[in-house]
Parts: structure tokens; sequence; C-alpha cells
């Protein structure tokens, strides 16, 4: 069986105030394949991330699982950190336990039988995770800027003056958008063309 | 403007539309549809001289919003960019009866052609910034308290600043739009379809209350002795300055009065306002030459079919959605798809040209970089199971598996068959295909049957 | 237990596409809309993914219900 860490995160009281952190790492080290589970209050901080690092070193970890915020938060955040002591970025899944769950149930007793419930299905997919490699595509180094109002045109400038090209595309006839209606401009009161 | 039609990075399309867009970050290809101007703007000098020959006259000039009128050959505004005019087929004496042809006699560039066609041209780009902008909420749909429309000298703040443009119908001069007459006193009314879940939207639109501060000031400063009175719910004034601009307003002798106009109805050749004032705790009636209202913004219209052509989300209200409202708001779900301006939800000119440089800089960003990293979790085939049916070839979205010969030993000697392959460029991890494939040969990576199955087990024990 | 008793608590996975649901569910955290607990999330890269043996699967283990959502 492959050895698997856990680590619960607090996010302060975001998730600690209505999920018992404490009792989901307690209940992750009977899971399947876990040999290490902690808390720290917040875990993708430095200090965090430091704690997930050493522990990877002094428990031999080959997978981990982190329970925090959601995996479209910080789950790059994650996989450069166990990258950085040699595991592969991709042994790795991260349990949803605030945006599902401490944000959205107060029934402390049920939220954290779901956190708990989570970081087991997030154990046992991890176990069969295997290392993944990452390949390159090029990029079409030009921009498409869809509208010439304010917006269209200063981010249309703002990415020519850096040295790429830029099409910037209108249905009207001029460019300028709303803004060539107006009179005075709030609050400097210059013009808006 | 000038600055975007002169750089030699930007090229300019405008009167075109977006047609169709495909690919992925870093690697789009997009159609863009030139609709026919009937004037060939390499040839075109911007004279003028045809929009001042034009008999097909009198058309309402959508640019001032109706307030004045232009002819079928014609340039938004004077200082258009490009300073080009084009024909509007629809209004054109030459399209209607195939009589007139004016315009093309008089043009002194040989630069007119009723032939003209829409056009598609390709694009590839690499990053896409979104900034379509905002229209008005139509009060005349709705506010039948203010008149349904039907008072000509109630309206919108956007006809005002056209009112009081130098550039614009009247020449910078407040006139009432019913008879030329310059107003003695204009009521502002403000949360016109904001923050009014019954009949209009339920946000702030943001920009009212300071565009309003302005309007009433201007009113004061271009009409001597004028009274201008605002009706409001809340006075907003949070951005830098911007406390103080309204502070100038009330020292100017702009009259404020909180409350809810309940009705708007005419007497004479006045509009009476009828309301509560809610500081004092008693009804106020104020008699008026103009109303405006400070009409709620919408997205752009046209935004949702936008959105969907781009491939990316919209908001509750329609506005697109960012992908993180406080952390990634200039970014979408879809890769390469940024947000600048009022089309993710309304904001002001200061606002916006720092979301529009933030969504510049991601795009510089990622640019920056000689390749893009591929993410991993995408599709591949165990050979020795596919059957070659092709049944995946349709299912992927992205075009990204195509069939390739392979050599196999079997029945005593080396044979060849077809077997699916997935280009990993193309690829964008969907897993459609996993589900589709009747053999088991595919799998997705990062999310293989074996992962999900697990997940499942694991939630069920 | 069954649908009648009022502890009953469900068991339901729900199959959520990262790119819709599973960002509509963050949004819903975000938002802080509650809503009941009884529910699980499968992210999937997109409803698509989702096999019909994930479903069966899930109901032959015991679940109550199962939503896919993309």
């Amino acid at each position: 069986m492959k050895r698997v860490g856990v680590f619960v995160c607090d996010c302060g009281t975001n998730i600690a105030a209505v999920v018992d952190t404490e009792r989901v790492a307690r209940e992750a080290t009977e899971m399947p394949g876990v040999v290490f589970a902690t808390t720290y209050k917040y875990m993708c901080s430095d200090p965090g991330q430091d704690l997930i690092k050493k522990a990877i070193r002094e428990h031999n970890l080959q997978q981990v699982v982190v329970a925090s915020c959601s995996p479209r938060m910080h789950e790059n955040t994650f996989r450069k950190a166990i990258a950085d002591v040699g595991l592969n970025p991709y042994l790795f899944e991260m349990v949803n336990i605030r945006e599902q769950d401490s944000w959205v149930h107060a029934d402390k007793e049920q939220a954290t039988r779901k956190a708990s419930d989570l970081v087991r299905m997030a154990v046992f997919k991890v176990l069969k995770n295997k290392p993944l490699q990452t390949g390159t595509i090029p990029i079409t180094k030009r921009a498409l800027v869809v509208g010439a109002g304010i917006a269209g045109m200063q981010s249309a400038l703002d990415i020519a003056e850096a040295g790429y090209e830029v099409v910037l595309v209108d249905r009207e006839a001029t460019i300028g958008g709303r803004m060539v209606q107006l009179d005075k401009t709030f609050p400097t009161l210059d013009c808006s063309a | 403007m000038v600055a975007v039609a002169q750089h030699p990075n930007i090229k300019m399309y405008t009167y075109a539309e977006i047609e169709a867009v495909s690919g992925y970050i870093g690697n789009f290809t997009v159609t863009i549809r030139r609709k026919a101007k009937y004037v060939d703007w390499d040839k075109c000098n911007g004279c003028g001289t045809c929009e001042t020959k034009c008999p097909s006259k009198n058309i309402k000039n959508e640019f001032d919003l109706g307030l004045g009128t232009r002819t079928a050959i014609h340039k938004a505004f004077p200082q258009a960019v490009p300073n080009k005019p084009v024909i509007d087929a629809e209004n054109c004496r030459k399209f209607k009866t195939g009589k007139c042809g004016v315009c093309e006699k008089i043009c002194p560039t040989k630069a007119i052609n009723f032939e003209d066609k829409d056009e598609l041209v390709t694009e590839n780009v690499g990053a896409i910034v979104m900034a379509t902008g905002f229209d008005l909420f139509d009060w005349t749909e709705t506010y039948g308290e203010y008149g349904y429309g039907r008072f000509p000298d109630v309206v919108s703040g956007l006809h005002f600043e056209r009112l009081v443009n130098a550039s614009g119908p009247t020449g910078g001069k407040i006139k009432r739009p019913s008879d030329g007459r310059i107003p003695e006193s204009v009521a502002f009314i403000k949360c016109v379809g904001s923050r009014d879940d019954t009949k209009g939207k339920t946000y702030c639109s943001r920009a009212c209350c300071m565009y309003t501060a302005k309007h009433a000031m201007q009113v004061k400063e271009k009409i001597p002795g004028s009274e201008a009175y605002v009706f409001y719910m809340d006075v907003r004034t949070a951005g830098k300055n911007y406390e103080e601009f309204y502070q100038r307003g009330v020292n100017a002798g702009v009259k404020y009065i909180r409350g809810r106009v309940s009705k708007i109805y005419p007497r004479g050749d006045k509009l009476v306002l009828k309301s509560e004032d809610t500081l004092l705790g008693r009804p106020i009636e104020v008699e008026v030459d103009m109303v405006v209202l400070a009409t709620a913004m919408v997205p752009a219209r046209g935004s949702a079919e936008l959105a969907k052509l781009v491939g990316f989300s919209t908001d509750k209200d329609g506005f697109f959605q960012e992908a993180h409202p406080k952390l990634q708001p200039v970014e979408t779900f879809t890769g390469g798809v940024y947000l600048a301006g009022a089309c993710q939800g309304p904001k002001d000119i200061p606002d916006t040209v720092a979301q529009a440089s933030a969504a510049a800089v991601k795009v510089c960003g990622l640019f920056s970089k000689p390749e893009l990293a591929t993410q991993p979790m995408v599709s591949e085939v165990e050979a020795g199971k596919c059957s070659g049916c092709e049944f995946c070839v349709p299912i992927c979205p992205y075009k990204a598996i195509t069939m390739k010969a392979i050599q196999e030993r079997g029945h005593g000697g080396v044979i060849e068959r077809r077997v699916a392959t997935v280009n990993e460029g193309l690829c964008q991890g969907c897993g459609a295909c996993v589900g589709a494939c009747r053999s088991g040969a595919l799998n997705l990576k990062g999310f293989t049957d074996e992962q999900i199955v697990a997940e499942v087990d694991a939630l069920c024990l | 237990m069954s649908i009648d008793n009022p502890n009953w608590e469900p068991k339901i996975v729900a199959f959520a596409c990262n790119w819709c649901s599973y960002a509509g569910a963050d949004l819903a955290g975000l938002n802080r809309l509650q809503y009941p607990a009884d529910i699980r999330l499968i992210r999937v890269p997109c409803s698509g993914r989702v096999d019909p043996q994930f479903v069966l699967r899930a109901f032959h283990q015991g679940a109550d219900g199962v939503l896919v959502s993309g």
C-alpha cells in the first residue's frame, strides 16, 4: 500500500468554525494507506506548505491529500509545493471543505461528517493516481479585443505597447464606444475623446 | 482614439462582428464578418461631400439617440475614427428604389461601391479580451409612472449627454426635445431600473450617482438662474475625489431630495413630479421643464450570444462571469479569454480603465512565456483494446481524435489495423470520448474509470 | 431507514462538471447559500466524462440518489 498524507486546513475560522478539522484528521488516519494526518491554520501559507514538505520527507509520503478550499483556488499552489520536494505533482488530490462544506452548511456534525466523507473519497482516489507529465504547446502571440470602447481601446493600447499585435473589432463603424457619446466625465471633467 | 488607430501593432476591424471562434488558449482561430459598408475605405479620404449631398435625409441618428438626424451615407459623428462613412442600405434611396447614386457621382475618389458584400476574414490569436460594454435599461417598457416614454421631455442620462455635448445635435446647448426651449428647471431621478427588483435589476449601476451629480452641475452652470433637483434613494460616492465632487454640486445649489418619484404627469408645458421627501416625512410636488432618468446599465445587446460563441459563461443578469469575484476579476472560466469594462458588470470610467489594463497584463503575461505547459489530464488510447469503431472521433468536441494504422501480430502473421489516437495539444481533457468508448480502450489521465469508481465506492461505504 | 423517517439522511452522489456545476457550487459557497449536507460532489472534467457505469455503481453501492450536472 502506498503511503498517504492528509492535511486538513482550518482556513482561520472559515472552515474550523463549522467543521471539526481535528476530528477529520483523526478519522483520516483510519483510512487505507494514510500514515500521517494533521491540521493547520492556513495550509496555503508558507509555513503551511513547509509543514507539508517536511511531512513528505519525514514520513516518506508518496501521495498527498489536502482538505481546504476549492481546488479551483489552490490546486496549483499545493501541486507546486509537493513538486518542490520531488513528488510528482499529480500524486495529489484536493478536498473542497470550504466552498462546498463549511460555507454552505451550518450543522457542525453534518458538515464534519461530510468533510470526512470527502477526505475518504480523495484518499481512495489518490491511491489510484499515477504520475503525469506536462507537455507544451505553442502560443500565438497576437490578441483579439472585442469592442473598441474605453475598455477595449485601453486593453488594445496596453497590449500593443508591450510589443504584441492586436486585432481590435467593433460592430460600429467608429471606435470609441459609449465614451464618444459622453460630454465631460467625472471626477476630473475633462473631455471624453 | 487616434492613438489606437495609428498604433502600428493594432489592426482595426470596425463595422465588423465576431462570426465564429474555435481553438483554445494560445491558439484561437477567429472568423470576423466585415459588414458591407458600400464605401471603399482604402479609396475614401473622408472629405464628407457625400454626406452633405445625400438626398436620403432626416433619418434619426442612432448616435444621438434619435435627438438629431443623419443621411443614409453617414459617419456616426464628425470626429469618427476611422473618419470614413458607411451607407445604411435600409434607408438609402439607391437601394430602395434603384435610382439615385448621387454619392457615387460626386465622390472625388470613386470610393462608392453599391456591389459591396459582407466579407469573412480569419485571424489567429492566442488570447481574447472581451470589452463589449453596456446598454441602458429600457425604462419605457416598464416605468408607466414616468410615462412609458410618452413625454418627450423625460429622457435618459445618455440623451442628456448628447444634449450637453458640444458636438451633439444642439451644439452643447441644453434644450428640451419637445420644443427646443432651454429648460429653467430640470429634475433628475436616480436608480431607474437599478436597485428595483420589482421592475428592473437588483444591482446598483455604480456610475449614476456621479454622472447625475455632473449633469445637475452642468444644468446650474450652463443655464443661469436654473434649478436642478435630484431625487435619490442613496448617494453613493465611493471613489477617490467622488464625495468632494458631489459636495461641489450641493454647494453649487443642486437640491437633493431623498425620495422615490411615484408619478410624472404634464401640466401645461411643464412636468409635475410627485414624490415624498423622506427626510422631512411629507409628500412633495415639484414642477420642472425637463426630467432626466439615471437608468440602469445592462449588458450590451447580443452579449449572451457572443458569450456562447466565444465559449464562456454569463451571470444571472447577463453580464460576463469572471472566474472569481475577488481574485480573478478579469479572467473567465475559459483559458485565454479575459474581461474588461462594463461587460463584466456596471462600472465607471476609472474602474473600466483599471480593469482593461489588468486584462492587458494578463494577456502580456501569457505571451511572455515561450510556450504553454499543457495540462497532462488528457485522454489516452490503449491500442490493444481499441476496436477501431471510430465512434469516439465525432464525439470529440475538439477534433483531437484521429485514426492511425498500427501493425499487430496475430493469426500467425502481422496484420495492419486502424486505431484511435489522441492529439494531446488539442485534447482539453473533457473525457466525453471515454464514456463513449465501447471497448474500454480510452481513458482520461487524472480522471480514470478506476479513480472515479474509487471515489463512488468511498462515498457509499 | 426510509424516506418516511424524518431523521433519514439520504446519500446523494453528484457528478459535477468542473467548469460549470462545480464552479457553481463554489459560487454558492462564496455567496453562503445554505443547502442540505447530504450531497457529496465528485468533480469531473465534463459531464460527458460520466459513464453510465458510474451511476449504476453508485446505486449498487447504496446511494439513494445520483445527480449528474453539467
